[in-house]
C-alpha cells in the first residue's frame, strides 16, 4: 500500500466518513460534501468513489437498517480501516509538513 | 416477472448495467434522491433525477467485463473460433467452395465500387462545383430537339454584364475547334492538344497555376500556360519551363508563344484533358464567328452568386438567344459542370441518362454478385444441418442457450465473410493492373481509406449470410435430435435461394448475349458506305506542301485504287455550317448542317452511292459554290427538285448550288442518328482518304510511308483503316461490354460453385438410398435421373422467372443506341439452355460418379 496516494475527493470524502459515523452512506456523503466542502457532485461519483476506496481497502461497509424513505432498500454504511486511518494520517502528515517549511514572511507576501 | 414491468425505467437499465452487489443502495440513494430534488422548479426534476441516474453507469459500478459471467462470453468467443476453423479443415469442400464464392464475389465488388466511385468524383474537382453551371442549348428541328454543351462565343461575357446572379463567366472553345498540332521542342516535333480559353479561366474553373500570374497568364496571345506534365516532359522541371518560347503550329495558327505559367495536370477523373492554354482570341482572330451570336464556337461556364437558386435563373435565360440571333428555335438551359459526364446523354430536349446508365448496371452487378454468394453460403450452411445436428443437440442438452447458439453460428460466418474480403483484397490487388487495362483508368486500391467501409461490409455480409442458418440452426428441440426424431425442415428455402441463384445467372447470360449481339451490330451495321480497305491518314504541319503532287505521286503507288482528300476527320464528323436558306425562309439561315468539306472522289473512295444528280467533277472545275446532300437534308429541307437548286448564302455571298443527292451515311457520331448533310467542296483537304487493293497492303503502305516521310519530314506517319478507326469510336462499349462479360461469367461461376456444393451434399446424403436401389437392380440413368431431376425443375423455374426480368432488363440497355438490335426470342432460348446446360454439368459430374459407385461402398457397413 505504501505507493497509494489519495485524490482530493477520496481524501474528503474519507474524513466525512469518519464524521458522519453511522450515517456514512452515500446520498448522505454527498449531501456532507456539499455542505462542508462546497462541492456538488453526483451521487453516483461518490458511489464510485468510495466503491474504489473498499477495493483498495480504506473502507469497510456493511449494510444498515431498510427504510421507508428508501423504498424499502438498505443503506450501506462506510466505515474506515485501519489502513484508511493510516492513510489519512500520513496525508495530513505530509500536508502539515509541508506548511512548516514554507515561512510565514514569503506566505504573507502572497496572500 | 409480471411485476418487473411495473418497476421504474431506471431501475430497470441500472438492474441491466450496474454491478449485483451495489444495486440495492444505489436505488435506495436515487429513491431517497427524489426528496432533495425537492428545492428544484418542477420542470428541472425529471431532468436532475436522470442525471443523476446515469451517472451510474461508470466503470466502477457496471457490471465488469472480467466477472465470472463474462469470462465464460470470452471464453465462448474462443472457444467458437475453435469450432469455426476446426469446421473449415473438417470440411473442406464447402469450405472452400465458401470461401472461393465470396471472396471472387467480394473482389468483384470492391472492383466495381473503385470504378463507380471513380465514375462518380469526375469533374468534382472544383471548389464551387455546386456553384459552377455550363450553359446548354436545345435546337428545335423540324421534328425533333437536338441538344448541344456548346453556344455563342460571346454567351460568357454578354450573361455576365446582364445577369447580376452570375458571379463569374467564362468560355472555352467547344470540341470542333480544337488547338491541336505540332509543337517543336528541342527534343523533336511533339504533337499535343489544347484549349483556346479566356484569360479569367483560373477563377471560374480550378486550375491550380503552379508558377505564373493567374490574373495574367492568359492576357497577351502570346502566352501560353502548359501543364506540369508537358513542363517536365519538356525541360524536366516547372521552373525550367517558364519563360521558354515554343514554336506551335496548328491548322488554326502558326505561332510563337512563350510560357506564363504552369498549371497542375488536370486530375485523371477529369473530363476536360489538355496539355496547353491559349487565350481564345486567337480563335476570334482567326475566324470572326468564334465571337459572335451566329456561331456555336464556345463551350460557356458561369459561376453563380452564392444563394442564387439556378432552376430560377435558369427561367430568366431561357430564352436569351432569341433575339440575339433573331429566332425562337434555341432554348438555353443549364446543367451542372459536374453532371455532364454521368448525365451527358439528352433526346428530344430530355435528359435521358449517360454514362450513369453504365454506373448503374455496374452497381446492380455487384449487388447481384454478392446475393449470389451470400446465398452459396446460406444454402451450404443450411444444407449442413444434419452434420451440425449432433453439436447442437450436446450443446442445447448441456444447457447451451439458444442465444449461445446463434453467436456461434453468426460469429462463424462473420469469419468467414471476414477471411473472404482479406483474400478479396489480395486478389484485388493482383488483378487491379489487368482491371486498370480493360477500363482504361488507373485506379488504386487505399486500404487506408475504404478499410472501415470492408470491415462494414464484411460484418454486414457475415451476419445477413449467418441469419437465416444461425436461427434455422437454433431451432432444433434437442430431444428430438437425440431422440433422432427430427426431420430437416427448410428445403423450400434453399430452393426458393437457388432458384434466384440461377433467374439471376439467367439475367447475366442474357445480358451478356443482348451487349454482344449490339456491339457486333454495330460494327456490322450498313453505314452506306464501304470501310474496308480504306486507309486515311492527315497531312500536317506547314501548309506550303504540295497536296496536289502529293495526290499525284500517291496515285502513281500500285495497289492503291483511289486517292482523295477531305477537311476535318470523317469519322469525328466534327465540321458542320450554317447560313444556307431555301425556301426563301431566312430563318433556315440558322440551321446548322453536318457539314463536311470534301475533294473530288471522296464520295467514290468511300463508295458512298448516289440518288440523284452528280458528284463532285474535275471535269466540270467544281468550286465552292456547288454542294451535295443527303437524302435526309433533302426530307428536311422540304425542296421539290434539288438538283440545280440553289441555297441563299449570306450577303453579297454567291448561292450555293445543290449539284446532288446521295443516299444516306452514317457521318460523324456514331450513337446519333443520321443528320441532315450537307457537302461541301473544297479540293484540297489535308485528311487523306485512300482505297487501296486488297492482297497487298503491307507493301502499299511501306510505299505510301516513304512518300509520306518526303512531303512531311517532321512527322511520323499515321495512317490507320477506316474500319479500325471505327472500332475504335466503340471503346467505351466495348469495354463496358468486356467487363460485364467477365463480371457475368463471375456470377454464373460462382452460382454454380453453390450448386455443386449442394449437389454433393446431397448425393453423399443419399448414398446408401443409392446403394440399395441399385442392390435392388435400378439402372445407372435412372439414379442419374433421380438426382438431377431436383435441380433441373429449380433451373427450369429460374428460367421462367429469369425470361422476363432479363427482358426487362435488355431492353433497358438497348434504350441508349440510337440504332439497336431487337431481342429475339432465340436470345432467350440460348440463354435458359445454356443456364440448365451449365447446372446438369455441374450437378452431373458428382451424380455420375454417386451413381457409377460400386454399392458394395455404400452399405458395407449396415
Amino acid at each position: 500500500m505504501a505507493k497509494e496516494y489519495l485524490g482530493e475527493l477520496e481524501e474528503l470524502i474519507l474524513l466525512l466518513i469518519l464524521m458522519l459515523k453511522e450515517e456514512a452512506y452515500g446520498l448522505a456523503i454527498r449531501k456532507a460534501l456539499r455542505e462542508h466542502a462546497g462541492r456538488t457532485v453526483t451521487i453516483g461519483a461518490v458511489h464510485g468513489t468510495v466503491n474504489r476506496l473498499e477495493s483498495k481497502g480504506f473502507v469497510e461497509s456493511n449494510l444498515g437498517g431498510a427504510t421507508d424513505e428508501r423504498g424499502g432498500r438498505r443503506k450501506r454504511i462506510f466505515t474506515l480501516t485501519a489502513e484508511g486511518k493510516s492513510l489519512l494520517h500520513k496525508s495530513q502528515d505530509v500536508k502539515v509538513n509541508l506548511w512548516r517549511q514554507i515561512p510565514e514572511l514569503s506566505l504573507s507576501n502572497t496572500q | 416477472m409480471k411485476s418487473s414491468r411495473k418497476r421504474p425505467l431506471e431501475e430497470r437499465i441500472l438492474e441491466w448495467c450496474c454491478r449485483g452487489d451495489f444495486l440495492e443502495e444505489i436505488l435506495g440513494d436515487l429513491y431517497e434522491y427524489r426528496e432533495e430534488l425537492e428545492e428544484y422548479p418542477a420542470w428541472q426534476r425529471p431532468w436532475r433525477f436522470w442525471f443523476q441516474a446515469f451517472n451510474f453507469i461508470r466503470p466502477s459500478l457496471a457490471k465488469k467485463l472480467i466477472n465470472i459471467q463474462k469470462l465464460n462470453l470470452l471464453g465462448m468467443i474462443l472457444h467458437n473460433f475453435t469450432i469455426t476453423f476446426r469446421g473449415f479443415r473438417r470440411h473442406k469442400s464447402s469450405f472452400l467452395i465458401n470461401l472461393i464464392g465470396l471472396s471472387t464475389g467480394f473482389a468483384a465488388s470492391i472492383l466495381i465500387a473503385l470504378w463507380v466511385l471513380d465514375e462518380c468524383t469526375v469533374d468534382k474537382f472544383n471548389a464551387n462545383d455546386d456553384r459552377l453551371y455550363r450553359v446548354m442549348a436545345h435546337f428545335q428541328l423540324p421534328e425533333q430537339k437536338v441538344t448541344w454543351d456548346y453556344t455563342s462565343g460571346r454567351m460568357a461575357r454578354s450573361m455576365k454584364e446582364e445577369f447580376p446572379e452570375i458571379d463569374k463567366a467564362t468560355r472555352i472553345n467547344n470540341h470542333f475547334f480544337v488547338p491541336a498540332g505540332v509543337l517543336e521542342t528541342p527534343q523533336g516535333n511533339l504533337e499535343i492538344e489544347g484549349i483556346f480559353a479566356d484569360p479569367n479561366l483560373f477563377d471560374v474553373l480550378d486550375y491550380e497555376l503552379i508558377t505564373g500570374d493567374p490574373a495574367t497568364a492568359l492576357t497577351d496571345l502570346k502566352s501560353i500556360v502548359i501543364t506540369q506534365g508537358l513542363a517536365e516532359k519538356l525541360h524536366g522541371s516547372v521552373e525550367g519551363a517558364m519563360g521558354k518560347d515554343f514554336h506551335w503550329s496548328s491548322s488554326l495558327f502558326d505561332e510563337t508563344f512563350r510560357v506564363t505559367g504552369v498549371v497542375e495536370s488536370p486530375p485523371s477523373n477529369a473530363s476536360m484533358q489538355f496539355e496547353t492554354i491559349i487565350n481564345y482570341q486567337i480563335l476570334v482572330n482567326r475566324d470572326k464567328w468564334a465571337d459572335e451570336w451566329n456561331g456555336g464556337y464556345a463551350e460557356t461556364f458561369l459561376l453563380l452568386k452564392e444563394g442564387v437558386d439556378p432552376m430560377a435563373f435558369e427561367g430568366k435565360i431561357v430564352n436569351y438567344y432569341d433575339d440575339k440571333i433573331n429566332n425562337d428555335r434555341f432554348t438555353l438551359f443549364l446543367q451542372k459542370f459536374s453532371d455532364q459526364y454521368l448525365y451527358g446523354d439528352f433526346e428530344d430536349g430530355q435528359l435521358i441518362g449517360g454514362r450513369i446508365e453504365n454506373v448503374r448496371l455496374f452497381l446492380l452487378i455487384a449487388i447481384f454478385i454478392l446475393v449470389i454468394a451470400s446465398i452459396n453460403f446460406i444454402n451450404l450452411t443450411t444444407a449442413q444441418a444434419s452434420i451440425k445436428l449432433k453439436e447442437i443437440g450436446i450443446k442445447k442438452s448441456l444447457g447451451g442457450s439458444r442465444q449461445q447458439l446463434i453467436g456461434q453460428f453468426l460469429q462463424e460466418s462473420i469469419t468467414l465473410s471476414f477471411v473472404s474480403i482479406c483474400m478479396a483484397v489480395l486478389l484485388v490487388y493482383g488483378v487491379l493492373p489487368i482491371f486498370n487495362l480493360l477500363t482504361g483508368k488507373i485506379l488504386v486500391l487505399d486500404l487506408l481509406s475504404i478499410g472501415g467501409y470492408l470491415f462494414l461490409m464484411g460484418l454486414v455480409l457475415g451476419l445477413l449470410a449467418g441469419i437465416y442458418p444461425a436461427f434455422y440452426l437454433s431451432s432444433f428441440s434437442a430431444i428430438k435430435i437425440i431422440r433422432g426424431q427430427l426431420s430437416l425442415g427448410g428445403q423450400w428455402i434453399r430452393k426458393i435461394l437457388v432458384i434466384i441463384q440461377f433467374a439471376i445467372s439467367l439475367v447475366f447470360i442474357v445480358e451478356v448475349l443482348v451487349i454482344h449481339q449490339q456491339l457486333d451490330f454495330m460494327e456490322q451495321k450498313p453505314l452506306g458506305y464501304n470501310r474496308q480497305n480504306v486507309l486515311t491518314f492527315k497531312g500536317r504541319g506547314a501548309r506550303e506542301v504540295d497536296l496536289q503532287a502529293f495526290k499525284n505521286e500517291l496515285s502513281a503507288i500500285p495497289g492503291v485504287s483511289s486517292v482523295s482528300s477531305m477537311m476535318g476527320a470523317f469519322l469525328w464528323g466534327n465540321d458542320s455550317g450554317s447560313g444556307y436558306i431555301w425556301n426563301n425562309e431566312p430563318e433556315n439561315a440558322n440551321y446548322l448542317f453536318k457539314s463536311p468539306k470534301m475533294g473530288y472522289g471522296v464520295l467514290e473512295t468511300l463508295e458512298i452511292e448516289l440518288a440523284a444528280g452528280r458528284l463532285f467533277d474535275p471535269e466540270r472545275n467544281d468550286d465552292r459554290t456547288k454542294v451535295i446532300i443527303n437524302e435526309s437534308a433533302l426530307k428536311m429541307m422540304n425542296i421539290e427538285n434539288p438538283i440545280g437548286y440553289k441555297l441563299g448564302y449570306g450577303q453579297g455571298e454567291e448561292k450555293r448550288e445543290i449539284i446532288g443527292v446521295v443516299k444516306d451515311f452514317q457521318y460523324g457520331s456514331m450513337h446519333q442518328e443520321i443528320e441532315p448533310v450537307l457537302i461541301r467542296f473544297r479540293e484540297n483537304g489535308r485528311n487523306f482518304i485512300l482505297r487501296l487493293e486488297p492482297g497487298t497492303e503491307i507493301s502499299t503502305i511501306d510505299k505510301i510511308e516513304s512518300l509520306y516521310s518526303q512531303f512531311y519530314p517532321k512527322y511520323v506517319f499515321n495512317g490507320r483503316f477506316l474500319d479500325d478507326s471505327y472500332s475504335a469510336l466503340y471503346d467505351t462499349e466495348q469495354r463496358i461490354g468486356g467487363l460485364s462479360g467477365y463480371f457475368a461469367l463471375l456470377a454464373i461461376l460462382i452460382s454454380c460453385l453453390g450448386l455443386l456444393g449442394l449437389a454433393t451434399f446431397t448425393t453423399a446424403r443419399r448414398v446408401k438410398e443409392i446403394g440399395i436401389r441399385k442392390v435392388m437392380g435400378c439402372e445407372t440413368w435412372r439414379i442419374i435421373y433421380l438426382l438431377t431431376s431436383d435441380f433441373t425443375k429449380m433451373v427450369l423455374i429460374a428460367i421462367l422467372i429469369g425470361i422476363p426480368l432479363s427482358y426487362l432488363a435488355g431492353n433497358k440497355w438497348l434504350e441508349n443506341f440510337a440504332y439497336a438490335i431487337d431481342l429475339e426470342w432465340w436470345l432467350f432460348v440460348l440463354a435458359g439452355i445454356t443456364a440448365l446446360l451449365i447446372a446438369w454439368f455441374t450437378v452431373g459430374i458428382y451424380t455420375v460418379k454417386a451413381a457409377t459407385a460400386n454399392p458394395v461402398e455404400a452399405l458395407k457397413d449396415e
